[in-house]
Protein backbone atom coordinates (compact mmCIF):
# COMPACT_ATOMS: atom_id res chain seq x y z
CA UNK A 1 0.00 0.00 0.00
CA UNK A 2 2.67 2.49 0.99
CA UNK A 3 4.39 2.52 -2.34
CA UNK A 4 6.54 5.65 -2.64
CA UNK A 5 6.58 5.79 -6.41
CA UNK A 6 2.80 5.40 -6.61
CA UNK A 7 2.32 8.18 -4.06
CA UNK A 8 4.45 10.61 -6.03
CA UNK A 9 2.77 9.59 -9.28
CA UNK A 10 -0.63 10.39 -7.75
CA UNK A 11 0.56 13.79 -6.53
CA UNK A 12 2.46 14.65 -9.71
CA UNK A 13 -0.35 16.25 -11.80
CA UNK A 14 -1.44 18.53 -8.93
CA UNK A 15 2.20 19.41 -8.26
CA UNK A 16 2.65 20.21 -11.94
CA UNK A 17 -0.35 22.57 -11.96
CA UNK A 18 0.87 24.23 -8.77
CA UNK A 19 4.48 24.55 -9.97
CA UNK A 20 3.92 25.50 -13.61
CA UNK A 21 0.89 27.77 -13.17
CA UNK A 22 1.45 29.29 -9.73
CA UNK A 23 5.08 29.21 -8.59
CA UNK A 24 6.60 29.86 -12.01
CA UNK A 25 4.32 32.74 -13.10
CA UNK A 26 4.61 34.41 -9.69
CA UNK A 27 8.41 34.06 -9.70
CA UNK A 28 8.53 35.56 -13.20
CA UNK A 29 6.17 38.32 -12.07
CA UNK A 30 8.58 39.12 -9.24
CA UNK A 31 11.56 39.16 -11.63
CA UNK A 32 9.73 41.51 -14.00
CA UNK A 33 9.05 43.96 -11.16
CA UNK A 34 12.81 44.76 -11.27
CA UNK A 35 12.81 45.36 -15.03
CA UNK A 36 12.24 48.58 -16.96
CA UNK A 37 10.18 49.58 -19.96
CA UNK A 38 12.15 51.55 -22.55
CA UNK A 39 10.61 52.68 -25.82
CA UNK A 40 7.53 50.52 -25.13
CA UNK A 41 9.68 47.39 -24.83
CA UNK A 42 10.48 45.30 -21.77
CA UNK A 43 14.16 45.56 -20.84
CA UNK A 44 15.71 43.07 -18.41
CA UNK A 45 17.32 45.02 -15.61
CA UNK A 46 17.81 44.93 -11.87
CA UNK A 47 16.48 48.18 -10.56
CA UNK A 48 14.38 49.29 -7.62
CA UNK A 49 13.11 52.18 -9.74
CA UNK A 50 9.57 50.78 -9.99
CA UNK A 51 9.35 50.24 -6.24
CA UNK A 52 10.49 53.82 -5.68
CA UNK A 53 7.83 55.00 -8.11
CA UNK A 54 5.13 53.05 -6.25
CA UNK A 55 5.94 54.93 -3.06
CA UNK A 56 6.32 58.29 -4.84
CA UNK A 57 3.12 58.07 -6.89
CA UNK A 58 0.77 55.69 -5.09
CA UNK A 59 1.54 55.93 -1.38
CA UNK A 60 -1.73 57.75 -0.46
CA UNK A 61 -3.76 55.25 -2.51
CA UNK A 62 -1.94 52.35 -0.86
CA UNK A 63 -2.48 53.70 2.67
CA UNK A 64 -6.15 54.35 1.88
CA UNK A 65 -6.56 50.83 0.45
CA UNK A 66 -4.95 49.18 3.48
CA UNK A 67 -7.09 51.24 5.90
CA UNK A 68 -10.25 50.38 3.99
CA UNK A 69 -9.28 46.70 3.85
CA UNK A 70 -8.59 46.75 7.61
CA UNK A 71 -12.02 48.26 8.30
CA UNK A 72 -13.78 45.82 5.96
CA UNK A 73 -11.88 42.78 7.29
CA UNK A 74 -12.57 43.76 10.92
CA UNK A 75 -16.30 44.38 10.32
CA UNK A 76 -16.69 41.25 8.20
CA UNK A 77 -14.91 39.09 10.78
CA UNK A 78 -17.11 40.46 13.60
CA UNK A 79 -20.30 39.95 11.56
CA UNK A 80 -19.11 36.52 10.40
CA UNK A 81 -18.38 35.59 14.01
CA UNK A 82 -21.86 36.73 15.08
CA UNK A 83 -23.44 34.74 12.26
CA UNK A 84 -21.42 31.60 13.10
CA UNK A 85 -22.27 32.04 16.81
CA UNK A 86 -25.92 32.31 15.86
CA UNK A 87 -25.75 29.09 13.84
CA UNK A 88 -23.83 27.13 16.49
CA UNK A 89 -25.44 28.31 19.72
CA UNK A 90 -28.62 30.32 19.19
CA UNK A 91 -30.51 29.24 16.08
CA UNK A 92 -31.42 25.71 17.21
CA UNK A 93 -33.34 23.96 14.45
CA UNK A 94 -32.78 26.95 12.13
CA UNK A 95 -28.99 26.52 12.31
CA UNK A 96 -28.70 24.30 9.23
CA UNK A 97 -30.85 26.75 7.22
CA UNK A 98 -28.58 29.68 8.14
CA UNK A 99 -25.49 27.62 7.28
CA UNK A 100 -27.13 26.67 3.99
CA UNK A 101 -27.69 30.37 3.14
CA UNK A 102 -23.98 31.07 3.76
CA UNK A 103 -22.94 28.13 1.56
CA UNK A 104 -25.30 29.03 -1.28
CA UNK A 105 -24.11 32.65 -1.37
CA UNK A 106 -20.45 31.57 -1.17
CA UNK A 107 -19.81 30.08 -4.59
CA UNK A 108 -21.89 32.23 -6.89
CA UNK A 109 -22.44 35.73 -8.03
CA UNK A 110 -19.30 37.81 -7.31
CA UNK A 111 -19.95 40.15 -10.25
CA UNK A 112 -23.75 39.98 -9.87
CA UNK A 113 -23.59 41.02 -6.21
CA UNK A 114 -21.60 44.15 -7.11
CA UNK A 115 -24.00 44.87 -9.98
CA UNK A 116 -26.97 44.38 -7.67
CA UNK A 117 -25.63 46.97 -5.24
CA UNK A 118 -25.51 49.40 -8.18
CA UNK A 119 -29.25 48.88 -8.63
CA UNK A 120 -29.89 49.08 -4.86
CA UNK A 121 -27.93 52.23 -4.01
CA UNK A 122 -28.18 54.23 -7.26
CA UNK A 123 -30.18 57.43 -7.64
CA UNK A 124 -33.19 55.53 -9.07
CA UNK A 125 -32.23 52.51 -7.01
CA UNK A 126 -34.30 50.26 -4.81
CA UNK A 127 -33.43 52.04 -1.58
CA UNK A 128 -34.27 55.53 -2.85
CA UNK A 129 -37.49 54.30 -4.47
CA UNK A 130 -38.54 52.62 -1.23
CA UNK A 131 -37.77 55.66 0.92
CA UNK A 132 -39.65 57.95 -1.52
CA UNK A 133 -42.64 55.61 -1.60
CA UNK A 134 -42.72 55.52 2.20
CA UNK A 135 -42.65 59.32 2.24
CA UNK A 136 -39.52 59.34 4.42
CA UNK A 137 -37.64 61.53 1.94
CA UNK A 138 -38.75 64.13 -0.60
CA UNK A 139 -35.88 63.80 -3.06
CA UNK A 140 -33.68 60.79 -3.90
CA UNK A 141 -30.53 60.71 -1.79
CA UNK A 142 -27.51 61.02 -4.12
CA UNK A 143 -24.98 60.25 -1.38
CA UNK A 144 -25.91 56.56 -1.08
CA UNK A 145 -23.84 55.76 -4.13
CA UNK A 146 -20.38 56.35 -5.57
CA UNK A 147 -18.65 56.67 -2.23
CA UNK A 148 -16.62 54.76 0.36
CA UNK A 149 -19.74 53.60 2.20
CA UNK A 150 -21.08 51.84 -0.89
CA UNK A 151 -17.69 50.11 -1.38
CA UNK A 152 -17.60 48.95 2.26
CA UNK A 153 -21.17 47.59 2.20
CA UNK A 154 -20.61 45.76 -1.10
CA UNK A 155 -17.31 44.22 0.02
CA UNK A 156 -18.80 43.07 3.34
CA UNK A 157 -21.78 41.61 1.47
CA UNK A 158 -19.74 39.26 -0.67
CA UNK A 159 -17.04 38.52 1.94
CA UNK A 160 -19.36 37.48 4.84
CA UNK A 161 -19.82 33.85 3.69
CA UNK A 162 -16.02 33.52 3.45
CA UNK A 163 -15.75 34.66 7.09
CA UNK A 164 -18.65 32.58 8.42
CA UNK A 165 -17.43 29.21 7.19
CA UNK A 166 -13.93 29.01 8.76
CA UNK A 167 -15.22 30.49 12.05
CA UNK A 168 -18.15 28.07 12.14
CA UNK A 169 -15.76 25.19 11.35
CA UNK A 170 -13.72 25.94 14.48
CA UNK A 171 -16.83 26.62 16.61
CA UNK A 172 -18.19 23.21 15.70
CA UNK A 173 -15.33 21.71 17.71
CA UNK A 174 -16.65 23.29 20.93
CA UNK A 175 -18.75 20.66 22.70
CA UNK A 176 -21.75 21.34 24.92
CA UNK A 177 -20.01 19.18 27.56
CA UNK A 178 -17.14 21.62 28.11
CA UNK A 179 -19.52 24.60 28.27
CA UNK A 180 -21.68 22.78 30.84
CA UNK A 181 -18.60 21.78 32.81
CA UNK A 182 -17.53 25.43 32.91
CA UNK A 183 -21.02 26.44 34.03
CA UNK A 184 -21.02 23.79 36.78
CA UNK A 185 -17.69 25.16 37.97
CA UNK A 186 -19.35 28.56 38.33
CA UNK A 187 -18.33 30.34 35.11
CA UNK A 188 -20.87 32.97 34.04
CA UNK A 189 -22.03 33.67 30.50
CA UNK A 190 -19.30 36.18 29.69
CA UNK A 191 -16.58 33.99 31.24
CA UNK A 192 -17.67 30.99 29.14
CA UNK A 193 -17.72 33.20 26.05
CA UNK A 194 -14.34 34.83 26.57
CA UNK A 195 -12.50 31.78 27.98
CA UNK A 196 -13.94 29.02 25.81
CA UNK A 197 -15.87 30.23 22.76
CA UNK A 198 -13.48 32.94 21.54
CA UNK A 199 -10.16 31.11 22.14
CA UNK A 200 -11.49 27.94 20.53
CA UNK A 201 -12.71 29.93 17.50
CA UNK A 202 -9.40 31.73 17.07
CA UNK A 203 -7.99 29.65 14.16
CA UNK A 204 -11.19 30.32 12.21
CA UNK A 205 -11.25 34.00 13.17
CA UNK A 206 -7.65 34.44 12.01
CA UNK A 207 -8.22 32.63 8.70
CA UNK A 208 -11.37 34.69 8.08
CA UNK A 209 -9.61 37.98 8.83
CA UNK A 210 -6.59 37.20 6.63
CA UNK A 211 -8.72 36.06 3.70
CA UNK A 212 -11.12 39.03 3.90
CA UNK A 213 -8.22 41.50 4.19
CA UNK A 214 -6.36 40.16 1.15
CA UNK A 215 -9.47 39.97 -1.02
CA UNK A 216 -10.62 43.46 -0.01
CA UNK A 217 -7.17 44.99 -0.53
CA UNK A 218 -6.85 43.39 -3.98
CA UNK A 219 -10.35 44.11 -5.25
CA UNK A 220 -10.65 46.51 -8.15
CA UNK A 221 -14.16 45.96 -9.49
CA UNK A 222 -16.06 47.13 -6.42
CA UNK A 223 -14.46 50.60 -6.28
CA UNK A 224 -14.77 50.88 -10.06
CA UNK A 225 -18.47 49.97 -10.21
CA UNK A 226 -19.96 51.35 -6.96
CA UNK A 227 -17.16 53.61 -5.68
CA UNK A 228 -17.18 56.44 -8.23
CA UNK A 229 -14.04 58.40 -7.41
CA UNK A 230 -12.97 56.00 -4.63
CA UNK A 231 -9.42 55.10 -5.60
CA UNK A 232 -8.04 51.76 -4.48
CA UNK A 233 -4.68 50.32 -5.46
CA UNK A 234 -6.29 47.58 -7.59
CA UNK A 235 -7.90 50.27 -9.77
CA UNK A 236 -4.35 51.54 -10.45
CA UNK A 237 -2.85 48.08 -10.99
CA UNK A 238 -5.33 46.72 -13.55
CA UNK A 239 -4.72 49.34 -16.31
CA UNK A 240 -0.94 48.66 -16.13
CA UNK A 241 -1.72 45.44 -17.97
CA UNK A 242 -3.90 46.99 -20.66
CA UNK A 243 -2.87 48.67 -23.91
CA UNK A 244 -0.65 51.50 -22.63
CA UNK A 245 0.39 49.76 -19.46
CA UNK A 246 3.74 49.33 -17.81
CA UNK A 247 4.11 45.70 -16.68
CA UNK A 248 7.13 46.15 -14.36
CA UNK A 249 5.31 49.03 -12.66
CA UNK A 250 2.14 46.95 -12.25
CA UNK A 251 4.18 44.03 -10.90
CA UNK A 252 5.96 46.23 -8.36
CA UNK A 253 2.60 47.71 -7.28
CA UNK A 254 1.22 44.17 -6.83
CA UNK A 255 4.13 43.06 -4.66
CA UNK A 256 4.09 46.22 -2.55
CA UNK A 257 0.36 45.68 -1.98
CA UNK A 258 0.87 42.01 -1.07
CA UNK A 259 3.83 42.73 1.21
CA UNK A 260 2.17 45.58 3.08
CA UNK A 261 -1.06 43.57 3.36
CA UNK A 262 0.85 40.67 4.91
CA UNK A 263 2.51 43.06 7.38
CA UNK A 264 -0.88 44.48 8.47
CA UNK A 265 -2.38 40.98 8.70
CA UNK A 266 0.50 39.65 10.82
CA UNK A 267 0.20 42.63 13.17
CA UNK A 268 -3.57 42.10 13.45
CA UNK A 269 -3.15 38.36 14.06
CA UNK A 270 -0.58 39.10 16.76
CA UNK A 271 -3.09 41.39 18.49
CA UNK A 272 -5.85 38.77 18.11
CA UNK A 273 -3.58 36.12 19.64
CA UNK A 274 -3.41 38.19 22.86
CA UNK A 275 -6.98 37.09 23.64
CA UNK A 276 -6.24 34.05 25.79
CA UNK A 277 -8.20 32.35 28.56
CA UNK A 278 -7.30 33.83 31.94
CA UNK B 1 -34.70 39.36 29.73
CA UNK B 2 -34.51 35.98 28.04
CA UNK B 3 -37.41 36.85 25.76
CA UNK B 4 -35.73 40.07 24.65
CA UNK B 5 -32.47 38.21 23.96
CA UNK B 6 -34.30 35.60 21.92
CA UNK B 7 -36.09 38.28 19.95
CA UNK B 8 -32.81 40.10 19.25
CA UNK B 9 -31.12 36.92 18.00
CA UNK B 10 -34.08 36.13 15.75
CA UNK B 11 -34.04 39.67 14.37
CA UNK B 12 -30.27 39.39 13.76
CA UNK B 13 -30.74 36.10 11.92
CA UNK B 14 -33.47 37.53 9.69
CA UNK B 15 -31.40 40.66 8.94
CA UNK B 16 -28.35 38.54 8.05
CA UNK B 17 -30.35 36.38 5.65
CA UNK B 18 -32.00 39.42 4.03
CA UNK B 19 -28.60 41.12 3.65
CA UNK B 20 -27.03 38.04 2.06
CA UNK B 21 -29.90 36.95 -0.17
CA UNK B 22 -31.68 40.13 -1.31
CA UNK B 23 -28.97 41.34 -3.74
CA UNK B 24 -29.22 38.02 -5.56
CA UNK B 25 -33.04 38.01 -5.47
CA UNK B 26 -33.14 41.53 -6.92
CA UNK B 27 -30.92 40.48 -9.84
CA UNK B 28 -33.41 37.72 -10.65
CA UNK B 29 -36.49 39.89 -10.11
CA UNK B 30 -35.37 42.70 -12.44
CA UNK B 31 -34.55 40.17 -15.17
CA UNK B 32 -38.33 39.85 -15.64
CA UNK B 33 -39.30 43.53 -15.68
CA UNK B 34 -41.06 45.01 -18.69
CA UNK B 35 -39.44 48.43 -18.17
CA UNK B 36 -36.05 49.45 -19.60
CA UNK B 37 -34.45 49.98 -16.13
CA UNK B 38 -33.44 47.56 -13.40
CA UNK B 39 -35.54 49.46 -10.87
CA UNK B 40 -38.89 49.56 -9.14
CA UNK B 41 -41.75 49.83 -9.95
CA UNK B 42 -42.05 46.70 -12.04
CA UNK B 43 -45.15 47.33 -14.15
CA UNK B 44 -45.51 43.90 -15.71
CA UNK B 45 -43.55 40.70 -15.88
CA UNK B 46 -42.02 40.03 -19.26
CA UNK B 47 -39.39 38.00 -21.08
CA UNK B 48 -38.30 40.86 -23.32
CA UNK B 49 -34.84 41.14 -21.68
CA UNK B 50 -34.30 37.42 -22.08
CA UNK B 51 -35.10 37.82 -25.78
CA UNK B 52 -32.70 40.79 -25.90
CA UNK B 53 -30.02 38.64 -24.27
CA UNK B 54 -30.42 35.82 -26.80
CA UNK B 55 -30.55 38.30 -29.70
CA UNK B 56 -27.16 39.74 -28.70
CA UNK B 57 -24.59 38.30 -31.15
CA UNK B 58 -22.05 37.89 -28.34
CA UNK B 59 -24.35 35.81 -26.15
CA UNK B 60 -24.13 32.40 -27.79
CA UNK B 61 -20.32 32.30 -28.13
CA UNK B 62 -19.98 33.46 -24.50
CA UNK B 63 -22.48 30.86 -23.31
CA UNK B 64 -20.71 28.12 -25.24
CA UNK B 65 -17.29 29.19 -23.91
CA UNK B 66 -18.63 29.19 -20.35
CA UNK B 67 -20.03 25.68 -20.69
CA UNK B 68 -16.89 24.27 -22.33
CA UNK B 69 -14.49 25.94 -19.88
CA UNK B 70 -16.41 25.11 -16.69
CA UNK B 71 -17.16 21.56 -17.81
CA UNK B 72 -13.49 20.93 -18.59
CA UNK B 73 -12.40 22.49 -15.30
CA UNK B 74 -14.87 20.27 -13.44
CA UNK B 75 -13.66 17.05 -15.10
CA UNK B 76 -9.93 17.86 -14.97
CA UNK B 77 -10.00 19.04 -11.35
CA UNK B 78 -11.99 15.94 -10.35
CA UNK B 79 -9.36 13.64 -11.89
CA UNK B 80 -6.26 15.54 -10.74
CA UNK B 81 -7.78 16.39 -7.36
CA UNK B 82 -8.88 12.83 -6.56
CA UNK B 83 -5.43 11.53 -7.52
CA UNK B 84 -3.81 14.11 -5.25
CA UNK B 85 -6.20 13.32 -2.37
CA UNK B 86 -5.35 9.62 -2.68
CA UNK B 87 -1.65 10.53 -2.68
CA UNK B 88 -2.12 12.64 0.46
CA UNK B 89 -3.64 9.70 2.37
CA UNK B 90 -0.36 7.85 1.84
CA UNK B 91 1.79 10.62 3.31
CA UNK B 92 2.22 11.07 7.06
CA UNK B 93 -0.15 13.56 8.67
CA UNK B 94 2.36 16.40 8.91
CA UNK B 95 3.44 16.25 5.25
CA UNK B 96 -0.14 15.82 4.07
CA UNK B 97 -1.20 18.95 5.94
CA UNK B 98 1.73 20.92 4.54
CA UNK B 99 1.00 19.79 0.96
CA UNK B 100 -2.71 20.63 1.32
CA UNK B 101 -1.88 24.07 2.75
CA UNK B 102 0.47 24.76 -0.18
CA UNK B 103 -2.19 23.81 -2.71
CA UNK B 104 -4.53 26.35 -1.05
CA UNK B 105 -2.07 29.25 -1.46
CA UNK B 106 -3.59 30.42 -4.79
CA UNK B 107 -6.88 31.00 -2.93
CA UNK B 108 -5.19 33.49 -0.60
CA UNK B 109 -3.91 35.65 -3.46
CA UNK B 110 -6.21 38.44 -4.72
CA UNK B 111 -7.57 37.21 -8.09
CA UNK B 112 -6.31 40.42 -9.71
CA UNK B 113 -2.67 39.57 -8.90
CA UNK B 114 -3.07 35.96 -9.98
CA UNK B 115 -4.81 37.07 -13.19
CA UNK B 116 -2.16 39.58 -14.29
CA UNK B 117 0.74 37.28 -13.32
CA UNK B 118 -0.77 34.54 -15.50
CA UNK B 119 -1.43 37.00 -18.32
CA UNK B 120 2.25 37.99 -18.40
CA UNK B 121 3.35 34.36 -18.11
CA UNK B 122 1.19 33.20 -21.06
CA UNK B 123 2.11 36.21 -23.11
CA UNK B 124 5.90 35.86 -22.56
CA UNK B 125 5.92 32.08 -23.10
CA UNK B 126 3.83 32.55 -26.27
CA UNK B 127 1.07 30.24 -25.08
CA UNK B 128 -1.89 31.36 -27.23
CA UNK B 129 -4.61 32.78 -24.98
CA UNK B 130 -8.15 31.48 -25.27
CA UNK B 131 -10.44 29.00 -23.51
CA UNK B 132 -7.46 26.68 -22.97
CA UNK B 133 -5.52 29.22 -20.88
CA UNK B 134 -8.67 30.03 -18.89
CA UNK B 135 -9.09 26.32 -18.06
CA UNK B 136 -5.46 26.09 -16.92
CA UNK B 137 -5.85 29.20 -14.76
CA UNK B 138 -9.14 28.05 -13.21
CA UNK B 139 -7.53 24.76 -12.14
CA UNK B 140 -5.47 26.78 -9.66
CA UNK B 141 -8.45 27.80 -7.55
CA UNK B 142 -10.71 24.81 -8.36
CA UNK B 143 -8.20 22.06 -7.44
CA UNK B 144 -7.78 22.98 -3.75
CA UNK B 145 -11.54 22.57 -3.16
CA UNK B 146 -11.62 19.14 -4.80
CA UNK B 147 -8.50 17.97 -2.95
CA UNK B 148 -9.78 19.16 0.46
CA UNK B 149 -13.29 17.71 0.02
CA UNK B 150 -12.15 14.32 -1.33
CA UNK B 151 -9.28 14.10 1.18
CA UNK B 152 -11.74 14.72 4.05
CA UNK B 153 -13.90 11.90 2.69
CA UNK B 154 -10.93 9.53 2.35
CA UNK B 155 -9.79 10.18 5.90
CA UNK B 156 -12.81 8.33 7.25
CA UNK B 157 -12.73 5.75 4.52
CA UNK B 158 -12.32 2.12 5.54
CA UNK B 159 -9.24 1.08 3.56
CA UNK B 160 -9.69 -2.53 4.70
CA UNK B 161 -12.17 -3.03 1.84
CA UNK B 162 -9.44 -2.06 -0.63
CA UNK B 163 -6.97 -4.39 1.09
CA UNK B 164 -9.49 -7.23 0.80
CA UNK B 165 -9.75 -6.61 -2.91
CA UNK B 166 -5.95 -6.58 -3.20
CA UNK B 167 -5.67 -9.82 -1.19
CA UNK B 168 -8.15 -11.41 -3.58
CA UNK B 169 -5.81 -10.56 -6.43
CA UNK B 170 -7.08 -7.25 -7.78
CA UNK B 171 -4.42 -4.92 -9.18
CA UNK B 172 -4.18 -1.49 -7.48
CA UNK B 173 -5.92 0.10 -10.48
CA UNK B 174 -8.66 -2.51 -10.54
CA UNK B 175 -9.17 -2.16 -6.77
CA UNK B 176 -9.50 1.60 -7.23
CA UNK B 177 -12.03 1.43 -10.06
CA UNK B 178 -14.15 -1.39 -8.62
CA UNK B 179 -13.99 -0.61 -4.88
CA UNK B 180 -12.70 2.84 -3.91
CA UNK B 181 -14.21 4.95 -6.69
CA UNK B 182 -17.79 3.60 -6.49
CA UNK B 183 -17.81 4.31 -2.74
CA UNK B 184 -16.40 7.86 -2.93
CA UNK B 185 -17.97 8.85 -6.26
CA UNK B 186 -20.77 11.04 -4.76
CA UNK B 187 -18.07 13.08 -3.01
CA UNK B 188 -15.93 13.29 -6.15
CA UNK B 189 -18.88 14.41 -8.29
CA UNK B 190 -19.95 16.90 -5.61
CA UNK B 191 -16.44 18.36 -5.46
CA UNK B 192 -16.31 18.56 -9.27
CA UNK B 193 -19.60 20.48 -9.26
CA UNK B 194 -18.16 22.99 -6.78
CA UNK B 195 -15.16 23.39 -9.09
CA UNK B 196 -17.55 23.93 -12.01
CA UNK B 197 -19.53 26.55 -10.07
CA UNK B 198 -16.35 28.45 -9.13
CA UNK B 199 -15.21 28.38 -12.74
CA UNK B 200 -18.60 29.52 -14.09
CA UNK B 201 -18.65 32.44 -11.67
CA UNK B 202 -15.07 33.65 -12.13
CA UNK B 203 -14.71 37.03 -13.75
CA UNK B 204 -11.32 38.50 -12.83
CA UNK B 205 -8.96 35.69 -13.85
CA UNK B 206 -11.01 34.93 -16.98
CA UNK B 207 -10.93 38.59 -18.00
CA UNK B 208 -7.13 38.68 -17.99
CA UNK B 209 -6.41 35.24 -19.47
CA UNK B 210 -9.03 34.69 -22.20
CA UNK B 211 -7.45 36.84 -24.89
CA UNK B 212 -10.18 37.83 -27.35
CA UNK B 213 -13.18 35.64 -26.46
CA UNK B 214 -15.86 36.03 -23.82
CA UNK B 215 -17.53 33.96 -21.11
CA UNK B 216 -20.87 34.80 -19.49
CA UNK B 217 -19.30 36.87 -16.67
CA UNK B 218 -17.08 38.90 -19.03
CA UNK B 219 -20.09 39.31 -21.34
CA UNK B 220 -22.22 40.69 -18.51
CA UNK B 221 -19.34 42.97 -17.46
CA UNK B 222 -19.24 44.48 -20.95
CA UNK B 223 -23.00 45.09 -20.67
CA UNK B 224 -22.66 46.77 -17.26
CA UNK B 225 -19.87 49.02 -18.52
CA UNK B 226 -21.88 50.40 -21.44
CA UNK B 227 -25.65 50.87 -21.31
CA UNK B 228 -27.15 49.09 -18.34
CA UNK B 229 -30.41 47.38 -19.24
CA UNK B 230 -32.19 44.49 -17.51
CA UNK B 231 -30.62 42.24 -20.17
CA UNK B 232 -27.60 42.22 -17.81
CA UNK B 233 -29.96 40.86 -15.14
CA UNK B 234 -31.06 38.10 -17.50
CA UNK B 235 -27.43 37.01 -18.08
CA UNK B 236 -26.75 37.33 -14.35
CA UNK B 237 -29.79 35.18 -13.55
CA UNK B 238 -28.55 32.56 -15.99
CA UNK B 239 -25.12 32.51 -14.28
CA UNK B 240 -26.72 32.35 -10.82
CA UNK B 241 -29.05 29.52 -11.83
CA UNK B 242 -26.09 27.48 -13.04
CA UNK B 243 -23.73 28.19 -10.11
CA UNK B 244 -26.41 27.79 -7.43
CA UNK B 245 -27.80 24.71 -9.17
CA UNK B 246 -24.31 23.14 -9.21
CA UNK B 247 -23.74 24.11 -5.55
CA UNK B 248 -27.10 22.63 -4.48
CA UNK B 249 -26.35 19.37 -6.27
CA UNK B 250 -22.86 19.34 -4.74
CA UNK B 251 -24.18 19.88 -1.20
CA UNK B 252 -26.73 17.12 -1.66
CA UNK B 253 -24.14 14.71 -3.07
CA UNK B 254 -21.38 15.35 -0.52
CA UNK B 255 -23.72 15.08 2.44
CA UNK B 256 -25.15 11.96 0.92
CA UNK B 257 -23.11 9.14 2.56
CA UNK B 258 -20.92 11.74 4.28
Amino acid sequence: MRDRAATYLLLAPAALVFGALFVLPLAYFLVISFWRVRLFKLQPDFTLFNYGQVFDLHLPTLVFTLSLALLVAALTTILGFAYAYLIRFKAGQWGPTLLFVALITLFGGYLMKIYSWMTILGITGVLNTALLALGLIEEPLPWLFYNVGAVVVTLINFLIPLAVLPIYASMRGITDIELEAARDLGAGGWRRFSDIVVPRSQPGIMAAFALCFLLAAGDYLTPQLVGGKVNMIGVQIAPQFGGLGNWPMGAAMSFVTLGSSLAVILAALFILAQWRPR
Amino acid sequence: MNKTANFLWTAAGVLFVVFLVSPLLLVVLFAFTSRPQSAFPIEALSFRWWQAMVANPNFLPAFRNSLVISGTVGVLSAIIGTMAALGLTQLDAWRARLAAAMLCLPLMLPPLVLGVALLIFYSRTHIPMGPQTVVMSHLLFALPFVVLVVYARLRNFDFRVVESARDLGASPLRAFFTVTLPIISPTVIGAALIATALSLDDFVITFFTIGKGMTLPTFVFAMIRTTVTPAANAVGTLILMMTIGATLAALWLTRYRG
